[in-house]
């Protein structure tokens, strides 16, 4: 790693460091702000930082699996690091002094005697350069200002104001609008569009059919609209020709179906969860500007790099000349790793020789954009006499959880995410089935784990019922990871888990292992005899290692936690023959602040010194469990079926009774 | 057609498609792009301005009708560099994290603590049902609307002010 890709000090003094990830939300630009800022020794307000310009960024292959603060927080501090000891070694020749006499302070280095220097200074005759090596020493704990320390977002006050800006405020000159007709089916193709009528239209520029994109560009995105809807097209629907499934190992334990054969006690369970929408409340926008020599292309994206790529394919451009300049984006939760929209808005740019504009409706958004599959999960298990778990199958049968498409080779990592459950079990047999779909599919937040963990939570919570074990003190009996169970009693702690509730009301209990990141939380909630679910309060408590923002990670817990609250009691993508149904909010409703619990307390509780670990992603994965572990021990409801509407809660009331 | 809206109390002259909606001349004729495309029926909030003192969804108010009505976006709550309180209670309780629907959520929360300086959690929670968040900052918005009406009341530690 050279120091020039990662920080520069500027002629002014200010510092600008470089990264290849994507803020969405989640908080990196102010954590790597932080960090830079922290090993530097100046305040956070002097580094600005860079993410995702392709013209600028060294390569990153995108913002995925919570990985972003695990993965560029060393980079930047050892770069930054490396930037001070730089500085203070030019400092020493400037004033005369040994390195050793002189220290940082504020953006300056003095000796303590009265003779200081600035970074602006310098830097004036030559910026900073050279590679960084791998082991350059940090700022020690006890000089840091600024690690641990909450910050709120450094976007904030744009962000309240309305300055920030996001991809559909882009206002480039020349800008013009583009709309898309949308096919009947997906992957069809137009083989005739009649656009005398669109032609004709007001402030309509041109309409464009090129390979499967039929589009219009207008002056304003309500003529582009207009005109769109009345092109004539003519389309034909291939075939479609599903992927073959693919079977993978995830564990192959021997000895799996003779220690279920032999077990005290077995028991069996399916467990389904529906697809679901990213439901980014900003739809997908792009502005793109291709020209003869090159195209620049403003959009949100979690892969700058292969957005290039894909954009300059579409557009025959050489890969060089195209640079993509990430926006502030809407939180899109991975659906951004398609091209989509970006690939839509170069080709009409190309034939309208403008800059375009495309944002999707509403209902475009829910119809076309790659949702989250659906599981189905079966998992059978064996306890000997005294209650200990002696053997484990589990079948994962669900789709493909990338952008990419089918891949073996990644698999496991994305479609089998979590399959294998965080207990010390003697012998399991776990089995990924990616199985084909007509819907378009991608990465969402926390890809299947999520699927997985609530099956795994909620069998888990069942084993213990049936051998008349309490749900965490069978859990801790099969945990050796000691961080793993520190905040599985730490959460147990502070929410009083096992005390007495009022009738209806009960507490559930889950927990996860997700990318390094350890998370338990416990739900309460309350059941209506009509079966409605209230989530009255969640408690977590996170250990994502050495914690840079505590507040950061808090809001990113919270919401994750609120969010998929929201998918376990009111989502699901309805579709039909690869059809989306749900295509407006009414359809598909999230939770409003209505359905908010009334407290969500999450604990930042890091081993500072295990390394950073990601948080966008991990306080999702176990809260599906835990309000369905809930609801069984509010009313005796085993609801395994993902979203716990009323009907299914009542239903199962019903069950449980008799 | 030729419109004249008032905004942020300033008054503009432009023409626009007799079929524009408020949202659409806002971000398009006027640059005023902190008023957010949500879903173009009413339904998200991410668009709301204030019209006469109450807020409305910027998607389904024709141009036309605006004309004859005082109009408060995002961008004319704060009084030069001076925040509204709901903006700075945002910022304080750190009540946001893509910022997409937050222009929305602040346009709801001035509007009712105009008309209610006073609102408790439920009045809060109503006056900002019909502004969805995807990223789950409920509760911290909550928070925020209570930090405006009631600056001094007792909380616990917010994070440091990054700007």
């Amino acid at each position: 790693m050279n120091l020039e890709e990662r920080i520069r000090i500027e002629p002014d003094g200010s510092v600008t460091a470089f990264s290849g990830k994507i803020e969405f939300g989640q908080g990196i630009r102010t954590a790597f702000a932080q960090l830079v800022a922290n090993e530097l020794d100046v305040p956070v307000e002097r580094v600005r930082v860079v993410l995702g310009d392709t013209a600028q960024v060294p390569f990153d292959f995108g913002t995925f699996g919570s990985n972003s603060v695990a993965q560029e927080a060393p980079a930047l501090r050892l770069a930054a690091a490396f930037a001070r000891r730089s500085l203070i070694g030019r400092a020493a020749a400037r004033l005369g002094v040994p390195a050793t006499r002189l220290d940082t302070r504020d953006g300056t280095i003095g000796d303590g005697d009265g003779k200081r220097v600035s970074y602006a200074d310098l830097v004036r005759e030559a910026p900073l350069a050279g590679a960084v090596p791998e082991d350059e020493p940090l700022l020690p704990p006890d000089r840091w200002r600024l690690i641990g320390r909450p910050l709120s977002r450094v976007e904030a006050r744009d962000i309240v104001t309305g300055r920030a800006r996001y991809t559909a405020d882009v206002r480039v000159d020349g800008l013009a609008r583009g709309a898309i007709a949308r096919p009947p089916a997906r992957g069809a193709h137009a083989t005739r569009v009649d656009d005398g009528a669109a032609r004709a239209m007001p402030g309509v520029i041109t309409v464009v059919h090129d390979g499967d994109i039929v589009g219009v560009v207008a002056e304003r995105e309500e003529q582009a609209r207009a005109a769109a809807d009345v092109l004539e097209i003519d389309w034909e629907t291939p075939k479609h020709v599903p992927s073959e499934t693919q079977v993978v190992p995830l564990r192959e334990d021997a000895g799996t179906d003779a220690a279920l054969a032999s077990a005290a006690l077995t028991r069996s369970a399916t467990y389904t969860l529906p697809s679901i929408a990213s439901a980014s409340i900003g739809p997908s926008a792009a502005v793109v500007d291709v020209r003869p020599d090159g195209a620049t292309v403003y959009a949100g994206t979690h892969r700058p790099f292969g957005l290039r790529d894909a954009v300059a394919g579409s557009v025959g451009l050489p890969k060089e000349s195209v640079r993509v300049m990430p926006q502030m984006s809407s939180g899109t939760y991975g659906r951004s790793s398609a091209p989509d929209v970006s690939v839509e808005a170069a080709v009409l740019s190309k034939h309208a020789r403008r800059p375009v504009l495309v944002q999707w409706s509403r209902a475009e958004e829910f119809a076309y954009s790659p949702s989250r599959p659906e599981a189905v999960l079966e998992v059978t298990a064996g306890l000997d006499a005294s209650g200990q778990l002696v053997a484990w199958r589990y079948d994962e049968h669900t789709n493909v959880h990338t952008a990419a498409g089918p891949d073996p080779r990644v698999a496991a990592m994305t479609s089998g995410r979590n399959a294998v459950p965080p207990y010390v079990i003697p012998s399991a047999q776990v089995v990924l089935h990616v199985e084909p779909t007509p819907l378009r599919t991608a990465n969402f937040r926390s890809l299947a784990a999520a699927e997985n963990v609530f099956a795994i939570e909620s069998f888990v919570d069942e084993l213990a019922h049936a051998s008349k074990q309490d749900p965490l003190a069978f859990r801790l009996r099969h945990v050796e990871d000691p961080r793993l169970r520190r905040v599985m009693e730490r959460v147990a702690e502070v929410s009083g888990y096992g005390k007495k509730l009022p009738a209806l009301r009960g507490h559930g209990f889950a927990c996860t292992l997700y990318h390094g990141t350890y998370v338990a939380q416990v739900a309460e909630v309350e059941v209506a005899s009509s079966g409605a679910v209230r989530v009255l309060r969640v408690w977590c408590v996170v250990d994502p290692g050495l914690v840079i923002n505590p507040d950061g990670v808090r809001n990113q817990v919270e919401g994750g936690i609120q969010q998929s609250a929201s998918w376990t009691l009111l989502e699901e993508l309805r579709h039909k023959g690869g059809r989306v149904a749900t295509t407006s909010w009414d359809t598909y409703p999230i939770a409003t602040f209505r359905d908010a619990p009334e407290s969500i307390a999450v604990l930042v509780e890091g081993d500072a010194s295990a390394p950073s670990t990601g948080v966008g992603e991990p306080g999702a994965v176990p809260t599906s469990a835990a309000i369905a572990n809930a609801v069984f021990a509010a009313c005796g409801a085993r609801v395994r079926d993902v979203p716990l509407t009323r009907e299914r809660v009542r239903t199962a009331m019903a069950a449980g009774a008799s | 057609m030729r419109l004249v809206l008032t905004v942020n109390g300033t008054t503009h002259e432009l023409d626009a498609p007799p079929s524009a909606s408020l949202l659409s001349v806002l971000r398009d004729d006027l640059g005023l792009t902190g008023t957010r495309f949500g879903c173009g029926s009413g339904q998200c909030g991410a668009c709301y301005v204030i019209a006469d003192g109450r807020a409305v969804a910027s998607c389904l108010m024709p141009a036309r009708q605006a004309a004859d009505r005082d109009i408060t976006t995002i961008e004319g709550l704060a009084k030069s560099e001076t925040l509204h309180p709901v903006q700075a209670a945002f910022i304080a309780e750190d009540a946001m994290q893509c910022g997409y629907c937050t222009s929305g959520m602040i346009i709801s929360a001035a509007a009712l603590l105009a008309r209610d300086a006073a609102p408790d959690e439920a009045a809060i929670r109503d006056a900002l049902a019909g502004n969805l968040c995807r990223c789950g900052v409920y509760g911290r918005a909550i928070r925020a609307v209570r930090r405006a009406a009631d600056p001094e009341g007792g909380r616990g530690e917010a994070p440091a002010m990054s700007t």
